[in-house]
């Protein structure tokens, strides 16, 4: 089944659906950012729990490049899914002017689907990263109601936490999670941001295993992270070409600011 | 056209052209350093991510060493504004474990040189390497001080 949808007339955008998707899944989403930690997440999530490509986005924003995996072609940003999860990963560092649009497009495509919520994973930018023994991990949420049943005081979807997530109270979120969150926000689609502390411009697997740890909690799936800790090394060394493209076009979104201290009177 | 509406459009103008500048000095830095591969296999050497901060006090260098041997780190300064970085890997990575074919080569080491934009005192320099990631401390040159009047 394939599904066309041009958002603009000047870029073409449009999601090609290979199999039938299911409605009412959640929707992940592991892009390239601080510390990669939204990507090496997802990259483990689709290995863990075999997830197959369910569809791929097809744009001229995107640079002209394809990915080549077991001598086949195919776009650098794939859906993965299977059917309770739908997981939105790229390969490629996104451009920082096609940004809006191609997250305004992949939440569009996700209400469209009918998620049930939107899980962005991914990294805050620490610091002191490397004095750290263990990265904390932070929620954000697009609704006051989620707030409060991350912080443990209320029920979501009939269900209560037993321990509260530490919440990001006041700061800034520049990038394609910020947009993740404002677009549900606006169109009352239910979102949860997991950010661990991360390095910056470093390859953070630990981080993006404290982010699988704390999604088990929110989605209660159990996924293994023994082994992304066990590879750790060998993804840093991996994972160096899309860091440094990815840094450049967090430079370019003007991420720094995320350090910056919000002024509230 | 009014006096005001022509100075509006010529202020646009240098604007339009300064970003242009901009843009193509952006992009004529990035092709000279940045659009390279970031391995050597006639060196045998790759290039480790790097960072470098200026605190009021000292430059502080950090690179991201995976596989590296903590006693085959080498730090030496160059000169007053380069300072080198080799470190061994503990064993040598092929492209094939890149999960690459159609490249041949292996590599042993990491290297790179980094560049100090203000002046140091390199002979101070403290390095310590924890959980993979290197760092350097270099204090700075103290100046003169400007005595307020």
């Amino acid at each position: 089944m394939v599904t066309v949808r041009n958002l603009s007339s000047t870029n073409y955008v449009r999601i090609v659906e290979r199999t039938l998707i299911p409605s009412e899944a959640v929707m992940l989403f592991g892009l390239p950012d601080v510390g990669l930690v939204g990507v090496i997440a997802a990259s483990h999530i689709i290995s863990e729990l075999e997830l197959e490509e369910v569809a791929y986005m097809d744009t001229d924003l995107l640079p002209p490049m394809i990915v080549l995996h077991k001598g086949t072609p195919h776009m650098p940003l794939r859906i993965f899914g299977n059917e309770k999860i739908l997981l939105a990963v790229s390969e490629v560092a996104l451009p920082a002017d096609a940004i809006h649009r191609i997250m305004r497009f992949l939440v569009e495509w996700g209400k469209q689907k009918n998620v049930k919520i939107m899980i962005p994973m991914g990294g805050i930018p620490t610091p002191n990263r490397q004095e750290l023994v263990e990265p904390k991990v932070f929620a954000v949420a697009s609704t006051p109601q989620l707030v409060g049943w991350l912080e443990g005081k209320n029920e979501w979807q009939g269900r209560k936490l037993d321990k509260p997530f530490e919440i990001l109270r006041e700061g800034y979120m520049v990038g394609p999670y910020a947009l993740v969150l404002q677009y549900c926000m606006q169109q009352n689609i239910p979102a949860v941001s997991l950010l661990a502390q991360a390095f910056y411009n470093y390859p953070d697997p630990q981080a993006a295993a404290m982010v699988l740890k704390e999604l088990s909690r929110v989605i209660e799936i159990g996924i293994d992270i023994s082994q992304l800790l066990e590879k750790g090394e060998e993804i840093r060394l991996k994972a160096r070409d899309i860091m440094k493209r990815t840094e450049r076009e967090l430079t370019k979104m003007r991420k720094a600011q995320e350090y910056d201290i919000p002024l509230y009177v | 056209m009014t006096p005001e509406s022509r100075k509006r459009s010529i202020f646009e103008l240098i604007r339009e052209y300064m970003r242009a500048i901009e843009e193509e000095i952006e992009e004529r830095v990035r092709e000279f350093f940045e659009e390279r591969p970031s391995w050597n296999p006639r060196t045998c050497t790759l290039e480790p991510l790097c960072n470098v901060f200026v605190t009021p006090n000292e430059v502080i260098i950090t690179a991201d060493l995976p596989y590296a041997e903590e006693n085959d780190i080498e730090v030496k300064p160059l000169n007053e504004n380069l300072v080198e970085i080799k470190a061994k890997l503990k064993r040598k990575i092929c492209f094939r474990d890149l999960g690459i074919t159609h490249h041949k080569g292996e590599f042993s080491m990491f290297y790179c040189q980094v560049h100090i934009p203000v002046a140091v005192e390199s002979n101070r320099r403290k390095v310590s390497f924890r959980n993979g990631i290197l760092e350097v401390r270099l204090p700075r040159k103290r100046g003169y001080k400007i005595k307020i009047e």
